[in-house]
């Protein structure tokens, strides 16, 4: 009941504030200040944070219903609280120290500061240990230059994690994490990347130029930059996994709707067997995407480990959307390919959740290891 | 100061399937939701909120109504009634009314002010509001748009035939509230799920109650429904033809009266200057 009530309610939401400017922020990449205004006091920023913080707490489905509604309606803004909430305030929630959750932690809940998560680089990705970005200890403060690319929420960020190379007493190589304030000297913000899909969101460049900070900025102890990121992204890839969903269900349910109206041969093209095929398929899939994702919820909020769950989730979500917004734009033939209906803006929306947060190669390699590992 | 609002779960589709047995609506076949009227009774209630303040939240209705209790409390009511018993349902706006009287008579005794939706989405009768003030023998306005509370006095607003009309009672009162104004909030997270975890709903049956089988139900409910249809709505053409003055008279003659009905005041038409005018010489004839 209660998971009803949260999807009803982010549903009315979503549809009322932006479902009469989805297409129109798409088309012109404008990222809607004013319906950010709106979400903030309804803990939208603040889904998973403790309420100690100023979070609501949620558990992990309600998370993803969430999620999903929204990129229901517009998954520019879906990606935006997916990102902000697993990847920008969580590292901080699960890694941060006492004094750090209440430095960090009270803004991003309550939607001030918008987070971000900055580890890809023009030679770093899905080769997480790469990065280029130093960070290097003088007299007593951390010293950090960069080039961070792709950053989802870049433009609009408060509080960025960045991923940076150092190096261990022992001399090897490690990696870092660090909670970056945009006032930082040192921190500034590119060009706003022009995207196919996604393009209400200001993805950007983020440039960290001599930007100095004590110790307190970072996150876990030094080296554990990786195993945080990787941590990180289990929780994030349920964020991606719902939002793809919610990009799948929206273009469902337009093929359903339309190919109840459109006639040819004198009758509705959802009287043919092939479209029919179509449908049936889509719902199908889409069915099987949510019951994985909501399975990796439950297993994290029972405490068990979700990781290859996570990863299954986030695969199957994510080609589930490209495959069901590809039939989408089929059943609506010429007018699919249309910017004047909704799919083509879905069509162009899903095939980023097949790349980001691990591309869905990544996904199979962490997903083959977790089924190697239990063999052990 | 103790408010209640009577709330009612409604189901989400306009268009559901009918039974042509029982005469009711197919309920179990749609999403229920709480109706949006009632939204606007109880944004009103939380307007009205202050530290001693306590909104009690009640509904009558099968057990999934908890929902929009919980939604109510989530939003920021204090705590929630659910009347569920199968014994009372069937109840028609009259049954209805009396069960709400006695559950607040009992559980919200001393209450200061009820607040209702000004009606329904799904029958849209309008009536179990002006119907449970007189069940509950107190003075009570149906459509406000505004109210203030001064001490023990209630001053309401509404607009009743194009006049804006103030009215003064005094406490215990109800009002049915008008959804042009009190624009419901939107419920926040936070609580969703402190109204799921932290909040517990009271249940009330009709033996509780001290309903006979007699009193609750179809058994004692007077309205029976023949027939429900929905109305056939048509756009036609008609072209009028003559001279400028013609065609006036003949437009105002067919349809006068529809004018008339949608903007709610009389037109002045070619026998009402006729009946000036014959008014008027006959005032100059006694003068003169």
């Amino acid at each position: 009941m209660k998971h009803k009530l949260v999807r009803k309610t982010v549903r009315s939401f979503a549809e009322t504030e932006l479902g009469p400017i989805a297409a129109e922020i798409d088309r012109d990449a404008i990222f809607p200040r004013d319906v950010v205004e709106k979400m903030r006091p309804l803990n939208f920023f603040g889904l998973q944070i403790p309420r100690e913080y100023g979070g609501a707490q949620l558990d992990s489905i309600s998370y993803a219903i969430v999620v999903e509604e929204i990129s229901r309606v517009c998954a520019a803004m879906g990606l935006c609280i997916t990102v902000h909430n697993s990847v920008g305030a969580y590292p901080i929630v699960k890694f941060g120290t006492a004094a750090q959750k209440r430095r960090f932690l009270p803004a991003m809940a309550s939607g001030e500061r918008i987070g971000a998560f900055c580890l890809t680089e023009a030679n770093a990705g899905s080769d997480a240990g790469a990065v280029e970005t130093q960070a290097v200890k003088e007299n007593g403060k951390w010293v950090i230059n960069g080039t961070k690319i792709f950053v989802t929420n870049g433009g609009v960020c408060g509080t960025a994690l960045i991923f940076a190379a150092g190096v261990t007493k022992d001399s090897k190589k490690s990696t870092n994490v660090f909670v970056v304030e945009k006032e930082t000297p040192g921190f500034s913000v590119g060009e706003r990347e022009d995207l196919c899909g996604m393009r209400a969101n200001p993805v950007s460049s983020l440039f960290l130029e001599n930007c100095r900070l004590p110790d307190s900025h970072l996150l876990g102890q030094p080296g554990d930059g990786l195993k945080i990121g990787l941590v990180t992204l289990d929780t994030g890839r349920i964020g991606i996994a719902a939002q793809a969903l919610g990009i799948a269900q929206a273009a469902y349910d337009a093929a359903l709707n339309y190919a109840k109206e459109r006639q040819q041969f004198q009758k509705p093209i959802a009287s043919f067997q092939m479209v029919q095929s179509y449908l049936a398929e889509m719902a199908t899939e889409i069915d099987a995407a949510r019951l994985l994702l909501y399975r990796a919820c439950a297993y994290k909020d029972n405490g068990r480990p979700f990781s290859g769950e996570a990863a299954m989730a986030k695969l199957f979500c994510s080609t589930v959307a490209g495959k069901v917004t590809g039939l989408a734009v089929q059943i609506h033939g010429g007018y699919g390919y249309s910017k004047e209906y909704d799919v083509e803006r879905y069509f162009r929306d899903a095939k980023v959740t097949e790349i980001y947060e691990g591309t869905n190669e990544i996904q199979r390699m962490v997903i083959a290891r977790a089924q190697l590992s239990q063999l052990k | 100061m103790k408010l209640v609002v009577c709330i009612k779960q409604v189901p989400m589709v306009s268009e559901l399937p009918w039974d042509s047995k029982t005469r009711t609506l197919k309920r179990h076949l749609a999403e229920g939701m709480m109706n949006p009227a009632c939204r606007h009774a109880l944004e009103a209630a939380l307007q009205l909120k202050r530290n001693d303040t306590e909104i009690t939240v009640l509904t009558m209705g099968p057990p999934m109504a908890e929902e929009i209790l919980r939604e109510a409390i989530a939003l920021g009511a204090d705590r929630g009634l659910l009347m569920t018993d199968p014994r009372l349902a069937g109840a028609d706006t009259f049954a209805t009314s009396r069960a709400l009287a006695l559950a607040i008579r009992k559980y919200c005794q001393d209450f200061d002010l009820v607040l209702c939706g000004c009606q329904t989405s799904d029958s849209e009768t309008a009536q179990v509001g002006p119907q449970l003030a007189e069940e509950l023998d107190v003075p009570g306005v149906a459509y406000i748009e505004a109210l203030s509370i001064d001490r023990s006095l209630l001053t309401v607003r509404r607009v009743c035939d194009n006049f804006l009309e103030e009215l003064e009672m005094d406490l215990p009162a109800l009002v049915t509230v008008s959804t042009r104004q009190f624009y419901p909030r939107y419920v926040h997270m936070a609580g969703i799920e402190d109204a799921f975890n932290r909040a517990d709903i009271f249940k009330i049956t009709a033996d509780d109650l001290g309903l006979s089988p007699e009193q609750t139900g179809i058994n004692s409910s007077p309205t029976r429904i023949l027939t429900v249809f929905s109305p056939t709505a048509e756009k036609k053409n008609i072209l009028l033809k003559g001279t400028p003055k013609k065609i006036v008279d003949q437009f105002l003659d067919a349809f006068d009266d529809k004018i008339t009905s949608a903007i709610g005041k009389d037109l002045i038409t070619r026998d009402h200057l006729s009946a000036l005018k014959d008014a008027e010489s006959g005032a100059g004839n006694s003068e003169g």
